[in-house]
C-alpha cells in the first residue's frame, strides 16, 4: 500500500517536472520567436485556425450565457422590484466571470482537442522526430506559433463572448421581459467599470496560454496508437478545464485584492 | 578490416587515437559510438555498444524486432540520448550537446523514417523545401523549384510536386521522404526500415536508390532492416544486433557463412525447432481446453 502510494507520488512528481521543463522551454522559445520574422507566417496561420474559425461558436456561447442569466435572475430581482437593475447583474457576471470562463472552456474543447490530436498524430507518425532530424526545433516550429496565437487571440475572443453576452441579456430583458431599456442601460453603465472588463480580458491571456501549453504538451507526450492520441485529447481537455477554473479563482482573488487596495469596494444594488 | 565494432572496454585514449587516425584518413570513421547503453524504465535496450561507421560506405543493421535497431539509429542523430556512453560525429562529441547546437549538426544528416514521416498538411514540394526553408536564406525561388525538381527526379518522381502525401502510394511516400532527406545534401543518411511494407518491386527501387545515392553523392549510409534481400544488396557491412548487443559484424559473405545457429536462423528466416514444436503443440486439446504449448519467446 505504502509502496504503491510512493510509486504513484514519484510518478506525479516526475510528470510535474517534465511539464515544468516543457513549460519553461515553451516560454523561452516563444519569447525568442517573437523577434524572428520567420515565425510570423506560422503565427498568422494559427491565428486563422484558432481565432477566426472560433468566432461563431464563441459568439453563440456568449449570447446563450447572457440570455440564460436574464431568464434566471429576473424573477428574483422582480420580486424585490429591482428588475431594472437586471442589466448590472447580467453584464458584470458576463464580463468578469462567465464570458471569459465559458469562452475559454469552449476554446479548450475546440482548439485544445484539435491541437493535441494534431500534435499527437504527428508524434506517433514520427513527424516530430522528422522535424528534429532536419535540424529544426519542434517546440519553436510547432508549439511557439500555437501558444502565441492562443495567447493573443483568446482575449479578443473573450471580448466577442462578452459583447454577445451583453446583447443576448439585453435582448431577453428588454424584448422578452419588457424591462424599460433606458434604466436597464443606465444602471448597467453605472455598475460596470473599465476595471471589470479589463479583468475578464486579462484572464484571457492566462487561459489562452494554459490551453495551448497543456494541449501541446499532451500531444508531444502522447502514447503510441489511436488509443494513445484519444486519451491524450481527453487528458488535455480535463487538465485545461481544471486549469481554467483554478486560474479563474486565483485571478478573482488577486483582482479583488488589487481593486480593494486601490478603490473602495462597490455596492451594485 | 578497417571498420571495428567491438563489445566491451575501449579506453578514451583509444578513441582519441582512432579519431586522429580518422582525420588522417586511415580509419575514416564518421560516427563513433563508445560504450553506449540505453535503458527505458529498467529495460536495457542497448547494452554497451561500441561501433564505428565508416565514411562513404553503407552499413546495415539487422536483427529481430524489438532488439534495439531503431533505438540505435536514433542515437546516431541524437534523437535519443544514451543513458551512458559517448557518441562522436566527425570527431566531435555530440551526445552532450544542447539542442541548439545539435540542430546545426543535424543539417549534415538525412533521416528516412519507417513510415516516411511526411507532413500531411504540406505538398510534396513543400515537404522537400521544408529543411531548405528552415536553414537557407531564399532569394531566388526559381532555384528552389529547380532543386525540388532535381531531388524528385533523383527518386523518379518529378512531376509530383503538387501532390499531397495522402494521395501517394507507400512506395512513392518513401521516395518523397528520401528526396526530402537529401534536400540539404547530407553527408550521412539514416534509413529506418526502408523497404518494410513495400511490394518487392518498390522495395528494389528503394534499394537501387540507396546504392545510387552512395555512388553518385558519396554519402555514408546506415540502414536498419530485417529484409535480408535488401541488406545483402545494399550493404558494404552488416551488423547484427540481438538483445541490445552486437553479435555479428562483417560483410555479406561473412554474415552468410556465420557459424552461430541463431544468426543462420535469422538470416534464413527459419523458426527455431523448439518454437516450432511449441507452435504445433499449442491450441485446443481434445477436451476443448486451450493449451499454451511452451513458447520460448
Amino acid at each position: 500500500m505504502i509502496e504503491t502510494l510512493g510509486i504513484a507520488a514519484l510518478e506525479r512528481v516526475e510528470a510535474s517536472g517534465r511539464f515544468a521543463r516543457f513549460f519553461a522551454r515553451v516560454v523561452s522559445t516563444s519569447a525568442s520567436s517573437c523577434g524572428r520574422r520567420a515565425t510570423y507566417p506560422l503565427v498568422w496561420n494559427q491565428m486563422n485556425i484558432i481565432g477566426v474559425r472560433s468566432v461563431p461558436v464563441i459568439m453563440i456561447t456568449g449570447a446563450f450565457v447572457g440570455m440564460t442569466l436574464a431568464i434566471q435572475a429576473y424573477d428574483q430581482l422582480a420580486g424585490m422590484g429591482l428588475e431594472e437593475r437586471l442589466g448590472v447583474l447580467i453584464n458584470i457576471s458576463v464580463v468578469k466571470e462567465l464570458g471569459p470562463v465559458l469562452a475559454a472552456v469552449m476554446l479548450a474543447g475546440r482548439i485544445g482537442g484539435a491541437l493535441t490530436a494534431e500534435l499527437g498524430t504527428m508524434n506517433v507518425t514520427e513527424q516530430i522526430d522528422a522535424i528534429k532530424s532536419m535540424g529544426t526545433d519542434p517546440v519553436g516550429y510547432l508549439v511557439a506559433p500555437r501558444v502565441l496565437a492562443c495567447l493573443l487571440l483568446t482575449p479578443v475572443l473573450i471580448v466577442y463572448a462578452d459583447f454577445m453576452g451583453i446583447v443576448g441579456g439585453a435582448f431577453i430583458s428588454i424584448v422578452q421581459l419588457s424591462i424599460n431599456s433606458s434604466p436597464y442601460w443606465s444602471f448597467s453603465a453605472s455598475g460596470i467599470e473599465l476595471w471589470d472588463v479589463s479583468v475578464g480580458v486579462i484572464k484571457g491571456f492566462f487561459f489562452g496560454a494554459a490551453i495551448a501549453v497543456i494541449s501541446c504538451y499532451k500531444g508531444f507526450t502522447c502514447r503510441q496508437g489511436a488509443q494513445g492520441v484519444g486519451q491524450a485529447c481527453t487528458e488535455a481537455f480535463v487538465a485545461s478545464f481544471i486549469s481554467i477554473l483554478a486560474l479563474n479563482f486565483a485571478m478573482g482573488v488577486i483582482s479583488k485584492a488589487v481593486y480593494n487596495t486601490l478603490w473602495q469596494p462597490k455596492v451594485l444594488i | 578490416m578497417s571498420i571495428a565494432a567491438r563489445q566491451g572496454g575501449w579506453g578514451n585514449a583509444d578513441v582519441k587515437d582512432q579519431l586522429k587516425s580518422d582525420k588522417a584518413g586511415s580509419g575514416r570513421a564518421l560516427i563513433v559510438l563508445r560504450n553506449v547503453t540505453k535503458r527505458f524504465i529498467g529495460k536495457v535496450v542497448l547494452d554497451d555498444i561500441c561501433l564505428e561507421i565508416e565514411k562513404g560506405k553503407t552499413t546495415v543493421v539487422i536483427g529481430p524486432s524489438g532488439c534495439g535497431k531503431t533505438v540505435l539509429l536514433k542515437h546516431l542523430v541524437v534523437l535519443l540520448r544514451p543513458t551512458s556512453g559517448e557518441i562522436y560525429f566527425d570527431g566531435m562529441r555530440i551526445d552532450t550537446l544542447p539542442e541548439s547546437e545539435l540542430s546545426r549538426i543535424r543539417t549534415r544528416f538525412g533521416f528516412l523514417f519507417q513510415g516516411g514521416a511526411l507532413f500531411d498538411s504540406l505538398s510534396v514540394a513543400d515537404n522537400i523545401i521544408f529543411p531548405i526553408r528552415q536553414h537557407c536564406v531564399i532569394n531566388d525561388w526559381s532555384k528552389v523549384d529547380d532543386l525540388v525538381r532535381t531531388k524528385l527526379a533523383m527518386v523518379g518522381l518529378n512531376g509530383f510536386q503538387d501532390y499531397y502525401p495522402s494521395s501517394l502510394s507507400g512506395g512513392q511516400r518513401k521516395r518523397v521522404a528520401l528526396a526530402r532527406a537529401i534536400a540539404l545534401d547530407p553527408e550521412l543518411i539514416l534509413y529506418d526500415e526502408p523497404t518494410t511494407g513495400l511490394d518487392p518491386i518498390n522495395a528494389d527501387i528503394i534499394n537501387e536508390l540507396i546504392i545510387k545515392l552512395e555512388k553518385e553523392l558519396g554519402v555514408t549510409s546506415v540502414a536498419v532492416t530485417h529484409d535480408m534481400k535488401s541488406a545483402y544488396k545494399i550493404a558494404d557491412r552488416i551488423i547484427m544486433l540481438n538483445g541490445g548487443r552486437i553479435i555479428a559484424d562483417g560483410d555479406a559473405d561473412h554474415i552468410r557463412g556465420h557459424p552461430d545457429p541463431a544468426i543462420q536462423q535469422f538470416i534464413n528466416g527459419r523458426i527455431g525447432t523448439d518454437d516450432l514444436t511449441a507452435l504445433r503443440s499449442s491450441g485446443v486439446d481434445r477436451n476443448g481446453r486451450l493449451t499454451a504449448g511452451g513458447w520460448k519467446k
